[in-house]
């Protein structure tokens, strides 16, 4: 016994080595962009300023609904810098105001006071506010500086020095519980003055001293038609409440620094000298739009009045302060702006070209700058209703556009690209039928000379291009140069975002190909995207399905598509007048190679599409081997059904998980284009372990109801879908989630949260079967007795985690990675052989030729690991894998705020050629040796003679 | 047979008919416990500190940085100065960290008692309750920029020729070669002289070898393998290394003369062996090396 023994230790040695090599995976820093891109994003905008410190300046500033105040390059589109705060509403961005190279904000709902440094991107001072909602801020001037800011919250007003974030004075807002004070006002006088109102009854006016907060003077207005000062109300012209009443169609007009008791001023629009006649659209409430370009200055007298969605009315303040003068009319007119440089002032208007324009823009922010010829310039950016970003220069010319839809993608898929004509016409050759020996025999020339004539064409291309100056050789990718490539490591993303906009993304360039904008998509929505028809069956085109269901009702709709070019398929999707429970793909196929998807409505009937005769008679021949499982997490209810031949389905089991105790957070199955190579794992002693590969296997995780530290925990039910069965249970106690799982082969890890001990741990359950396979010939979840042998393992993860995927390949040989997001924006690639549950604690003999590391209750974190380097990805929502055409490769896109997208090796590059192969190296020693034999040859022939005339 | 095969097919089939469809209802998986819900009674603190990068502008990394407590819990930005104030955190104890795609900078963990005391100390996840304690305001110095990529493996003549292995594999054979050419073996006089030498170095056949007496002293009992065999021309030569991995190995022949030209090449042909087989405790490999060598 002991030589086998003696003999191993070699052999063991290399594998050791063979595993740190293995475990060495990183990026090297030439690979830096060679296949991987980032795209960054901010989300839809919601305050934008110009950067007006300086003439040449091409700072853009935007503050957006993902809670993140960036500041762009006007020239080019992207980013300087970003700061991302917590998403949720304590991050959320209340008001931006820019003065001079401060950009104060307010945020979480009146919580937070900041200033940043706009120049240098780090923030000046952070000061607590106190607790109220907030209202509103502005600016305060004292002789023509602006060395405050007034912040108004529901029951208190505030003034902070701007320099420090000190609050100068705070006072509370009398008769607050009565009346809504809405807005705060300076002109550039020693006066703060606050709006409020009592809705329906009247007008408040507080007017507070600038130096200590003292209440000046206090008046109420008698306004029984006003509702709310914030939408019927704006200042202009030398301190004017203007406002609008939609009941009796007027204007009023009020001086809001009156010293006697103040009365509202009357304007009716119908009566005003005006041609056309003023009248305002059915239905609309009208909206006033003024301007106040320096806070130290009171507000220009003009302003817009919008009579409908497509009307403005541009007017004019007189000087009396009661009466206004119309100076023109815009119909059509969707957005107005105004935008002051000097002594100017610029008006904006935005009126569509084609009344088929779907896209309406929202949101309209105009920046106008004195040329040097003293005439005005301007420049425009438009934010439209699909999340796009568009920056448009003086003569309308578009200098770029953002896509600022993908900053939240829901879902993904990646779609292989269809063959070229050449590559079709030879892969035909093999696909179709036998004609006779001659035929194909010329078939076979043929298709050779189409290769000849395709590599010269790429030989001549090569030249041609080496001869142009380096910089124009850049190809542009469009849909129409698109084909697969060698290795299919390029393909087409397919990307849904919860704005209800589709776009279709080159892998390889990060550019996009197609957009596609579904209207009327409600802001609830629930997206899945299933792909139905591969490109694999020329010459039916590729299909994808996107089920859009909304998240109250249950609602769901079809939207059928080409993955590679983005357009409507003509195939009409059925109705659903029901709430749809469940979606599933089944492996069936219809007679043009689509698979079919079956929805199951509330009722527990199911619509097949496409639903062709061939497709419900091939149902109904296996409608008792179709199962599928519903989960119903409000009642902890997990039920499997089994569809009958008239397309009804049939409850055959249910687990009852009780919501008092805990309650059920996600479900998971496999993969199906996932594949599993080896069965099993060879042991130490040279025994077989086999996998328990359930194809059916659902991993249930549950949290408890209850959060108390000492009680809380989180379970894990692995539950066989066919049966029902309960295969394996594992509940962590004192732990909480958020708990991230990932389940694929025979094993599950999931992450969670260690309540006593305040860290995050990795746990692990890889489910065997033993020495002895049951059936090895095919997996039956209604044949198999014996429960399988679970082994499990946790580890400290010293890092909280966001998201986690394995990563995935063609045939599943090359060792499997966890790709985990971390809220650094880092994506971690942590190899599964450090999750596994056989790692001993005694290095054994056995141990150590399986490979197994030692445990360690710490798993590591390498920056080397990281697949993304600096490129970090900020919000990690989810990371997506999909197979290449080469078993080593796997790609990689992760996504949440930002768009990352990589190739992983998990066993470096077996298949391929290294790109650091050193093609140098190999030729020179063989022409080393070449030369080397033949003058041995030679001398040897020379010694032959030498000794042979002896 | 062929029941048996389409008996396996179906059940293939039944196999990959059951589709495991993600499903549609709620599931979007949260914390229960929201630490982050807002307190009315205002028992909220602040964690302050400061960020160094040494030899870095503080312009050039902090608009890429922030502060994050208890991986996105409450999050804190950077001052143009390096300082971060991070607000509004209720007690309890939490991991501290400036995050920054350039530079690493260790986490601290940070305790806050109920009545708004501070405690910073060293994360240790392992030792959860041990305290070894850091400054309070935390002072942060980065430990340099992040190590992201690998090095290439590069190769370089000097690398190839240095390498140890090259090196013993060189200049024994130097040493076969020249050494034959230097000494003229076939001159009877330099060839009786060598026998001398020979002689001198191992005068009485019957005494044991020098190399085998060490043997025997480092390796005790265990050496007593590599006894000569008497009254034969073959000699056992062992060689030791002073590790656990010795060999030995028995010559025949004319090769006797040639190991016996000096003690010095038997012991660089022990050598040699040695450096082929590192591990190997096996005497035939050994002595085909030798053999090969000659």
């Amino acid at each position: 016994m002991k030589p086998p023994a003696k003999m191993s230790k070699p052999t063991s040695l290399f594998v050791i080595f063979f595993s740190l090599f293995v475990m060495s995976e990183a990026v090297f820093e030439d690979q830096v962009g060679k296949f991987d891109w980032r795209q960054q994003y901010v989300g839809k905008t919601l305050f934008a300023h110009f950067d007006s410190h300086s003439q040449s300046s091409k700072k853009l500033f935007l503050a957006t609904d993902k809670n993140i105040f960036a500041s762009f390059n006007s020239r080019t589109g992207e980013l300087f810098w970003r700061h991302v705060d917590k998403a949720g509403p304590e991050g959320t961005i209340d008001i931006l105001l820019l003065h001079g190279q401060d950009a104060l904000m307010v945020v979480g709902g009146g919580r937070l006071l900041r200033s940043w440094d706009t120049n240098m991107g780090g923030l000046n001072w952070e000061a607590v506010l106190d607790t109220g909602s907030f209202q509103a801020a502005c600016f305060v001037a004292m002789q023509d500086t602006v060395k405050h800011v007034a912040v108004l919250k529901k029951a208190a007003i505030s003034l902070h020095y701007l320099t420090n974030g000190h609050q100068k004075w705070v006072e509370n807002l009398p008769d607050s519980d009565t009346v809504q004070y809405q807005a705060v006002y300076s002109g550039g006088e020693e006066e703060v003055y606050v709006l409020g109102v009592v809705p329906n009854s009247h007008l408040t006016i507080i007017a507070y001293s600038l130096e200590d907060g003292e209440i000046i003077k206090q008046r109420s207005v008698e306004a029984p038609w006003l509702s709310s000062v914030e939408s019927s109300c704006v200042v202009v012209g030398h301190g004017v409440l203007m406002c609008v009443d939609t009941a009796t169609l007027a204007l009023y007009a009020l001086p809001i620094q009156a010293e006697e008791a103040p009365q509202f001023n009357q304007i009716l629009l119908q009566v005003t000298p005006v041609q056309p006649r003023l009248e305002v659209s059915p239905g609309f409430q009208p909206v006033l739009v003024s301007s106040q370009p320096h806070p130290a200055r009171s507000p220009i007298s003009e302003f817009f009045l919008q009579l409908g969605p497509d009307h403005h009315v541009l007017l004019q303040l007189n000087a009396d302060g009661y009466t206004i003068a119309p100076l023109r009319d815009f119909q059509p007119a969707f957005l107005v702006s105004f935008s002051t440089t000097g002594e100017k002032t610029v008006a904006a208007v935005m009126t569509p070209k084609n009344e088929t324009s779907d896209v309406f823009p929202p949101q309209l922010y105009v920046h106008a700058f004195l040329k040097k010829d003293d005439s005005v310039g301007y420049r425009v950016l438009v934010q439209t209703q699909d999340h796009a970003l568009t920056f448009i220069q003086q003569p309308g010319r578009v200098v770029w556009t953002r896509e600022e839809a993908l900053a939240d993608v829901v879902t993904m898929e990646m779609v292989d690209l269809p063959l070229t004509g050449t590559q079709a016409e030879l892969e035909g050759e093999f696909g179709k039928k036998a004609d006779g020996l001659f035929p194909m025999v010329l078939k076979r020339l043929s298709s050779q000379v189409i290769l000849l004539q395709a590599w010269l064409a790429h030989l001549w291309k090569l030249f041609y291009e080496a001869r142009k100056p380096h910089g124009q050789v850049k190809n542009e990718v469009t849909i129409e140069t698109l084909s697969r490539d060698e290795f299919n490591l390029q393909k087409m993303m397919v990307m849904v975002t919860a704005s209800g906009k589709l776009f279709g993304i080159d892998s390889k360039s990060g550019s996009i190909l197609w957009k596609h904008y579904l209207e009327n998509v409600q802001p609830n929505a629930v997206f899945k995207l299933i792909v139905q028809r591969t490109t694999a069956h020329f010459p039916h085109p590729p299909q994808c399905t996107l089920l859009i269901k909304d998240k109250d009702t249950g609602l769901a709709s079809l939207h059928v598509f080409n993955p590679i070019f983005g357009r409507k398929s003509h195939i009409a999707p059925p109705a659903l007048p029901r709430p749809i429970l469940q979606s599933l793909l089944l492996p069936v196929i219809d007679q043009d190679y689509a698979k079919v998807l079956l929805l199951v409505d509330d009722q527990y009937k199911v619509t097949a599409f496409p639903s062709t005769k061939n497709v419900l008679q091939q149902l109904q021949e296996m409608a008792s081997s179709i199962f599928f499982y519903l989960i119903r997490s409000d009642q902890g209810n997990l039920s499997g059904f089994r569809l009958r031949k008239d397309l009804s389905t049939e409850r055959i089991w249910e687990v009852v998980l009780p919501t008092e105790v805990q309650k059920i957070v996600a479900v998971n199955g496999k993969r199906p284009n996932e594949h599993v190579h080896s069965q099993g794992r060879v042991m130490g002693d040279r025994s077989v372990l086999y996998k328990y590969l359930n194809p059916n296997l659902l991993a249930v995780v549950t949290e408890s109801t209850d959060a108390h530290p000492e009680r809380a925990f989180v379970g894990v039910f692995l539950v066989d879908g066919v049966t029902g069965r309960i295969i394996h249970e594992a509940v962590q106690r004192k732990a909480r989630g958020p708990v991230h799982f990932v389940h694929s082969e025979n094993w599950v890890v999931y992450e969670y949260w260690n309540t006593k001990s305040r860290r995050n741990e990795f746990s692990v359950l890889e489910l065997f079967e033993g020495t002895e396979l049951y059936n090895s010939t095919v997996f039956s979840s209604l044949d198999r007795p014996h429960l399988p042998q679970v082994l499990q393992q946790t580890y400290i993860f010293p890092s909280p985690i966001t998201t986690m995927e394995a990563t995935l390949t063609e045939k599943g040989i090359t060792s499997r990675h966890l790709l985990v997001g971390l809220p650094s924006g880092a994506i971690l690639s942590l190899p599964k052989m450090f999750l596994d549950p056989r790692r001993p604690e005694v290095v054994t003999e056995h141990s150590r030729e399986e490979n197994l590391i030692p445990y360690a209750p710490e798993m590591p974190i390498r920056t080397e690991w990281f697949i993304n380097y600096n490129q970090t990805v900020a919000r990690v929502k989810g990371i997506y894998t999909a197979p290449s055409g080469l078993e080593s490769t796997c790609l990689v896109v992760a996504y949440g705020l930002d768009i990352y997208q990589t190739r992983v090796y998990p066993s470096k590059q077996f298949d391929v050629l290294k790109d650091d192969y050193d093609y140098v190296l190999i030729s020179s020693v063989l022409f080393a040796l070449f030369f080397a034999t033949m003058i041995s040859k030679r001398l040897a022939q020379v010694k032959l003679l030498n000794r042979a005339w002896r | 047979m062929w029941l048996h095969v389409r008996l396996s097919e179906v059940c293939l089939f039944l196999q990959a008919m059951f589709i495991l469809a993600c499903c549609f209802s709620d599931m979007e998986s949260g914390p229960i416990a929201t630490s982050g819900s807002v307190q009315p009674n205002g028992d909220r603190f602040k964690i302050e500190g400061r960020a160094i990068v040494p030899g870095v502008k503080t312009q050039d990394w902090i608009s890429s940085a922030r502060v994050t407590v208890e991986g996105e819990e409450y999050i804190g930005f950077l001052r143009t100065d390096g300082s971060f104030v991070v607000n509004d955190v209720p007690s309890g104890s939490y991991v501290v960290e400036v995050i920054s795609p350039g530079y690493k900078f260790e986490a601290v963990r940070v305790d806050i008692t109920s009545k708004g005391k501070m405690r910073a100390r060293l994360v240790n996840f392992i030792k959860t309750s041990e305290v070894i304690r850091q400054p309070y305001p935390l002072q942060l110095r980065s430990s340099g920029p992040h190590t992201y990529f690998m090095k290439r493996e590069t190769w370089g003549w000097t690398d190839f020729l240095m390498n140890p292995m090259v090196m013993m594999m060189v200049l024994p054979l130097l040493i076969i070669v020249l050494l034959p050419k230097v000494v003229n073996t076939n001159d009877p006089e330099m060839r009786k002289e060598m026998e001398q030498s020979m002689n001198m170095l191992n005068p009485n056949p019957e005494l044991p070898d020098v190399s085998e007496f060490m043997t025997k002293l480092f390796s005790g009992s265990k050496s007593s393998s590599s006894k000569a065999i008497g009254g034969s021309k073959c000699q056992n030569i062992t060689c030791t290394s002073g590790l656990r991995n010795y060999c030995n190995w028995s010559c025949h022949g004319n090769y006797n003369a040639i190991f016996k030209k000096s003690f010095f090449i038997r012991l660089y042909n022990c050598f040699l062996s040695r450096v082929f087989f590192p591990l190997s405790n096996n005497p035939r490999v050994c002595t085909t090396l030798v053999l090969c060598q000659f």
